[in-house]
């Protein structure tokens, strides 16, 4: 099980490099590793969202040529985090998970940013909310509620057969 | 349970650190790196390979699309085109028969209407036509009937707004005729085959194929040297007092479709006004 949900996060990380820059919206792309690591996250709780959160942010951190361990920090802590909202919120209905990624993302943008000020990290907070972290954030939700219809439909499909 | 979820947080916070901290203290992670990118640069490669496979296929799939819609655009397009180069032809050669008919009735010496045919009937029983002038055009039965070719045959039955026209060839139809060439004169009768015969002719007539035969004008019904067909084949029944002749009508009854109705009456021999082989 473990092995499944780290090949789910090298996966997304791959598709990360590969086919999310064709995905690409007037420049903004989707965090597609991020998503693995909420649905991960809402699926196997805090453990496996944050093991998934790591990896996933390791890997791109390793291929992004940036501080290895930012993304890795900020992921886990967004797997963690989402993991242990299982529970507490109705997390099941898209109608939490759709909004409930978004504002992870901008969670995630924020830490990463405020992570990065201990090295001195040039940009400032408003242009990266204006020009990355939020299109980014709707553009996940997006996704995210593509991705929940997907999942809802293959549910079906299962049950049907 | 729940340390254990927590100590997995710490512990990967603290890998984080340290990485950050190693990084910031000048401990380069370069070979990590490089181990990263040695698994994941092929399978990268791969993954944008197959990517680029995917949008070649779907970009081919919407040229195949548009291409298709396309195709059928002009498919319809060749079809509107034809259809119109047909109107045009059907117009142009309209317009070729009525300037011939207009020309015909430019030099006949008598009143004439031209008329449309709107109805056929080809049957051995009847052969006829009918063309949109009646009554009130001022059409009267036996009126003759003719086409720049020759003599078509004469009105048999006048109605409110057409006219029926019985053909030369109805089996019913007989017409005055000569040949042209030794004005021998003879019966001329449709015949229930459809052709035309020249009867009556007296046995020493010198009448040879390729004669043209025209109305006679004896009885005044029909202008005398309207034509009305070539002799194809003599009939001698050898001791028979007259002999007959079979004629290839001027007129192809079939392809009129505009006619003229002779309403006045001339004494002039009008075989120059025609050109039966045109």
């Amino acid at each position: 099980m473990w092995a499944q949900f780290l090949l789910m996060a090298f996966g997304g990380s791959l598709a990360q490099w590969s086919v999310v820059p064709a995905l690409s919206l007037a420049g903004v792309t989707p965090d597609l590793p991020l998503i693995v690591t909420v649905f991960v996250a809402l699926q196997r709780g805090p453990g496996t969202g944050c093991l998934t959160g790591f990896v996933a942010g390791f890997l791109q951190d390793m291929a992004g040529g940036g501080l290895i361990g930012v993304q890795a920090f900020t992921k886990a802590l967004a797997g963690f985090g989402m993991g242990l909202l299982v529970g507490r919120l109705w997390v099941s209905s898209p109608l939490v998970q759709v909004p409930g990624l978004v504002l992870l993302t901008v969670a995630e943008g924020l830490a990463r940013y405020f992570l990065l000020q201990f090295f001195h990290f040039p940009a400032s907070l408003g242009t990266l909310m204006a020009y990355v972290i939020l299109p980014q954030a709707l553009y996940n939700g997006f996704l995210g509620s593509c991705c929940v219809l997907c999942m809802s439909l293959a549910a079906a499909v299962r049950r049907q057969a | 349970m729940r340390l254990r979820k927590y100590g997995l947080l710490v512990a990967i916070s603290l890998v984080c650190l340290l990485l950050l901290t190693a990084q910031t203290r000048g401990l380069g992670m370069g070979r990590a790196a490089d181990a990263v990118a040695l698994v994941v640069t092929p399978i990268q490669a791969a993954l944008v390979k197959i990517h680029r496979g995917a949008i070649g296929l779907w970009t081919a799939y919407v040229d195949w699309k548009s291409v298709r819609s396309e195709n059928a655009l002009l498919r319809l397009e060749t079809e509107r085109f034809r259809l119109q180069a047909l109107q045009a032809e059907e117009t142009r050669q309209e317009n070729v028969r009525l300037r011939r008919l207009l020309a015909l009735r430019d030099r006949l010496p008598l009143a004439t209407l031209a008329g449309e045919v709107v109805g056929r009937e080809e049957d051995g029983w009847v052969r006829a036509l009918t063309v949109n002038r009646g009554r009130g055009s001022g059409i009267s039965r036996q009126s003759p009937v003719i086409v720049p070719e020759g003599l078509i045959g004469r009105v048999l039955q006048v109605r409110a707004g057409a006219s029926v026209i019985q053909l030369l060839n109805d089996p019913a139809s007989t017409v005055g005729g000569m040949v042209q060439r030794t004005r021998t004169p003879g019966l001329v009768e449709g015949h229930a085959q459809g052709m035309v015969r020249l009867k009556f002719m007296a046995r020493g007539a010198q009448v040879a194929v390729g004669d043209l035969v025209v109305t006679s004008g004896v009885g005044n019904l029909f202008p005398k040297g309207v034509p009305i067909g070539r002799v194809v084949a003599i009939q001698d029944k050898g001791s028979a007092l007259f002999h007959y002749a079979v004629l290839a009508p001027a007129v192809d009854f079939a392809r009129v479709e505009e006619v003229l109705l002779l309403t006045g009456q001339t004494q002039q021999d009008l075989a120059g006004l025609f050109h039966p082989d045109s």
